[in-house]
């Protein structure tokens, strides 16, 4: 068994949702991402850990097909959506990633229209899915909102006006509105106040356990993972070096970047 | 034989201004915008003897469809008076001998900056209109490049957000003039700053429109029998502007769009934009013999 | 009534235009020709502006519009419009201008020589104000150097890519009526490269110096350095449908080049008009420079800068703001009336009792 492949968890027996094959990315001389391979099942929250320049956040964003790899494939099994996503047209990206597929972002900037309202930062992603009634998309937005755990009295505030853990939850009620098969996390506490993110963590957390979301987390802190993860992927220099259901991971690492992390967090 | 047989005389310029190679690139362009409808096609657009943003696109168009026999008919603002509007209908004029007209049922072409007369067209009739800003994406979009590739994409969710979020500020959609809206089911396109009052009479038209932004160098069509339909929300009506009960002082017309004259004592009072359909209003009563045709509003409710 | 009356508007512009001429008086050929002989960079500004290379024309546009540079270069667009395109002529090597200045700010001396030429540059601006008390202002005759300066140069350039210190141009091989058009096919992004040189040699001195400014300022990336500027006249040279090429006259040309040296290498940035105009060629040389890589909507991205210093666009766009606006005008005072209505009743209704579940932004049907 090599790193990259994980076992499948032993209380699912579905089939995976996402499978990411041998993904390969150099920018110039700089070699992001070395056939870094991953499985996730319905259901499951994978948490990927790294340091900055790991290639963590690059994988992400290639699940979210943003970036697309010199090399590997990656698979989503949903109905009418088939074959090696990266060979997909840029019409079809837009339309898996508007409709399919949530993302969070660390910098609030990159996800939503900070001088639009909240609410529209919502409705958005309804309106390129195609609804057309406004009542609609404004109870589908409050509902998303609250899910969020956004006070609703200020639905209609623009994120520019809103606190840093207001504004992830925004972004997070905006990747929520269409129920997305997976939900994409950069670094969704990092840089918040350690009370705001305790907080945020424990809205995805709750959000995790009542409808069951597909993550894909990716983090620096080994407690966000830790709080989050089923499984967990540690990655160094582009490369995957450890894998595995995340309480092995933590309590006996292998490789020995993994022990350094997790002793030094512990 | 003498070179003078073989050639023709110089002149200072083509029949109808542009030259030949102008008027077949325009033609060229026309004829995929009407196969396209609404979508925006790029044109080199040559320089003529008027302003950009003035009517140079508009006036491209009419100086490559006008003949000696096309009775033409120019307004701006929906006055035949308007001083840009009795400029370019007298170049039109003076480029092509073509007779010129006021009254809309006799016009063969008619172009129009802002407004669309209240009489109906016909299928033997052509409306040009001048276009200042031909991407209905630019509030949203200001880089041309990006927006091309989003009507490609049919990319239009920031158009329904821009709605959306004016709904929400000010609870309306605060759009004025030139409201976005769908052509044939596939492009979003500008009408032009007409006001929404005009917008209706695009949709299904007997006659043709060519919409054409010299500035900007873009041209599209609303061909024949084709749905223009504006952006709305289903459950937030398209509204017109809330012109249908005003009374024209002049003509006594009531039930079209009008054009408010504030009064030194606070009030306003007000005249029918369309002002051959006015002058045509008066003289009738007047008693004189004239024929005004079926309006596209009747009562201030727009008809079938 | 006002300017938009139901009747009168042919006999009002007709008028108005009577009156802006009637300040200029007659205008006579003296005048046209004492116009071209004065005021040559004027002249030279307003062709390039036109990229239609008449003296005679151009003067003429600038005496018809009282110096109006945006309706004389108008003037001329207009009718160039008009003119057929006969031929295209060969394209010209900077080897073989016939150079009347050039410099290199970036070595001390060049092969072939910095050759200062005509210029302002080292004059003290001081008005010669003797000639308004009735005196003429005679200028000094000039000195030919003992050893004239050649009459033409090899480029700066040419001797930097052969040091490697740049990498050499690629000759574009297009010839004839294939070479893209900016006036006969629409500019589309990204933008061709006859295009955008085009586009730059057509551009408004103002709006281009500008932008340009901007870049040099620190809007751009790129620092630049005048590699080698030049003013110079440029054998125009055609085919008979025979076969046999020849000179169909010279034109006055400027060019400019500055160059980058961020990188590991030297990259340029081109510029060149017709007519002696060196401010524009050195900010539109500027702009090219810093193109690549900008992001958009930045003022050194070219989509950004080709289409904001197109004088001729851009001042017909920026007078057409004096057009009766009031149809759109009428369509939002309708929408604010009725915002502001909804807005009013909204407040003179009774709270609602839970504010957060039905908030006061619900649209009015």
């Amino acid at each position: 068994m090599t790193v990259q492949q994980m076992d499948a968890p032993r209380l699912i027996t579905t089939r995976p949702l996402l499978i990411a094959q041998g993904v390969s990315k150099s920018y110039g001389s700089v070699k992001a991402l070395q056939d870094v391979s991953a499985t996730v099942y319905p259901g499951e929250v994978l948490g990927i850990v790294g340091e900055s320049g790991s290639g963590k956040s690059t994988f992400l964003r290639s699940l979210n097909l943003e970036e697309t790899p010199d090399s590997g494939s990656y698979t989503l099994d949903l109905p009418d959506v088939q074959g090696n996503l990266f060979d997909l047209d840029r019409f079809a990206r837009r339309m898996l990633c508007a409709t399919k597929i949530g993302i969070v972002y660390q910098n609030p900037h990159l996800g939503l229209l900070m001088k639009h309202s909240s609410s529209g930062n919502v409705a958005e992603r309804l309106l390129v899915a195609g609804e057309r009634r406004f009542a609609v998309l404004r109870e589908k937005a409050r509902e998303a909102l609250d899910a969020s755990e956004f006070p609703l009295s200020r639905m209609d505030a623009p994120p520019v006006e809103l606190s840093g853990g207001m504004q992830q939850r925004v972004q997070l009620a905006k990747a929520i509105a269409l129920e997305p098969a997976l939900l994409l996390l950069d670094e969704p506490t990092t840089g918040l106040d350690v009370s705001v993110q305790a907080l945020v963590l424990d809205t995805l957390k709750r959000l995790q356990q009542e409808r069951k979301i597909t993550m894909v987390i990716v983090s620096h802190d080994l407690g966000v993972i830790r709080t989050l993860a089923d499984r967990v992927m540690v990655m160094k220099g582009g490369r995957v070096v450890e894998a595995g259901l995340a309480d092995q991971v933590f309590q006996d690492p292998q490789h020995a970047y993994t022990q350094q992390l997790v002793h030094a967090k512990l | 034989m003498t070179l003078a047989s073989l050639t023709r005389d110089w002149e200072p310029m083509a029949y109808g201004f542009l030259d030949a190679s102008a008027k077949r690139e325009i033609r060229r362009k026309t004829l995929k915008a009407i196969s396209v409808p609404g979508c925006q096609m790029p044109y080199a657009s040559r320089e003529v003897p008027m302003a950009r943003g003035w009517g140079t696109g508009g006036l491209q168009v009419s100086c490559t469809l006008i003949n000696p026999t096309t009775r033409i008919k120019v307004i701006d603002q929906g006055a035949d008076d308007s001083v840009n509007a009795a400029s370019i209908r007298r170049f039109l004029a003076r480029v092509s001998g073509a007779p010129t007209t006021t009254d809309t049922l006799e016009a063969d072409l008619i172009q129009s900056r802002h407004r669309i007369p209240e009489e109906r067209l016909r299928e033997d009739q052509v409306l040009v209109l001048q276009v200042p800003n031909p991407e209905p994406l630019r509030p949203v979009q200001p880089n041309m490049s990006i927006a091309r590739q989003m009507h490609a994409d049919a990319d239009y969710g920031r158009m329904w957000l821009q709605l959306y979020e004016q709904i929400v500020r000010a609870g309306r959609v605060m759009q004025g003039a030139s409201y976005p809206s769908l052509v044939n089911g596939r492009f979003v396109m500008t009408p032009s700053p007409i006001p929404r009052w005009d917008v209706p009479k695009l949709h299904m038209a007997k006659h043709l429109t060519l919409l054409s932004a010299g500035r900007e160098k873009r041209l599209h069509a609303v061909p024949p029998f084709t749905k223009v339909e504006p952006l709305v929300f289903d459950d937030v009506p398209y509204k017109v502007e809330e012109h249908a009960h005003l009374m024209c002082h002049r003509s006594g017309l009531k039930g079209f769009f009008m054009n408010e004259i504030p009064q030194a004592d606070g009030t306003s009072i007000h005249e029918v934009s369309d002002s051959d359909l006015g002058v045509k209003a008066i003289h009738r009563t007047e008693g004189a013999p004239v024929e005004i045709g079926a309006t596209w509003y009747e009562n201030g409710e727009m008809g079938q | 009534m006002a300017y938009v009356a139901t009747r009168g508007g042919e006999r009002a512009i007709e008028q108005s235009q009577r009156l802006f001429k009637a300040e200029m008086g007659a205008i006579t050929p003296e005048r046209v020709a004492e116009l071209r002989a004065a005021l040559p960079y004027l002249i030279d500004r307003v062709m390039g502006e036109a990229s239609l290379y008449d003296e005679d024309l151009a003067a003429l546009a600038l005496a018809q519009t009282g110096g109006e540079m945006y309706e004389a270069a108008l003037l001329l667009r207009a009718w160039r419009t008009t003119q057929p395109r006969l031929q295209v002529a060969q394209p010209v090597t900077q080897d073989a201008l016939f150079t009347h200045r050039r410099i290199s700010a970036a070595f001390k001396d060049i092969p072939g020589g910095q050759v200062l030429g005509p210029t302002l540059d080292y004059s003290h601006r001081i008005l010669a104000t003797e000639v308004l008390t009735g005196d003429t202002h005679t200028p000094a005759p000039v000195e030919p150097a003992a050893k004239p300066s050649p009459a033409r140069q090899p480029s700066v350039a040419a001797w930097q890519a052969e040091n490697g210190l740049l990498d050499p141009a690629v000759p574009d091989q297009t010839l004839g009526n294939d070479i893209p058009d900016v006036t006969r096919e629409p500019l589309l992004f990204p933008a061709k490269r006859a295009h955008t040189l085009q586009s730059l040699a057509r551009a408004e001195t103002g709006g281009a110096l500008a932008l340009g400014y901007a870049a040099q300022r620190g809007y751009g990336q790129a620092h630049p350095t005048v590699n080698e500027l030049r003013l110079a006249e440029a054998e125009i040279v055609v085919e008979h449908p025979r076969g046999t090429r020849f000179s169909a006259g010279r034109v006055k040309i400027s060019q400019a080049e500055v160059v980058d040296k961020k990188g590991a290498g030297l990259r340029l940035g081109f510029s060149a008009t017709m007519g002696w105009n060196e401010v524009k060629v050195i900010a539109a040389a500027t702009l090219d420079l810093n193109a690549p890589g900008a992001p958009k909507g930045a003022p050194t991205e070219e989509e950004f800068f080709l289409y904001h210093t197109e004088g001729v666009e851009a001042s017909g766009f920026c007078i057409h703001f004096k057009l009766p606006h009031y149809v759109t005008f009428q369509s939002s005072l309708d929408a604010m009336r009725d915002a502001k209505a909804k807005a009013a009743a909204q407040q003179a209704q009774p709270a609602e009792a839970d504010a957060t579940e039905h908030p006061t932004t619900e649209p009015a049907q």
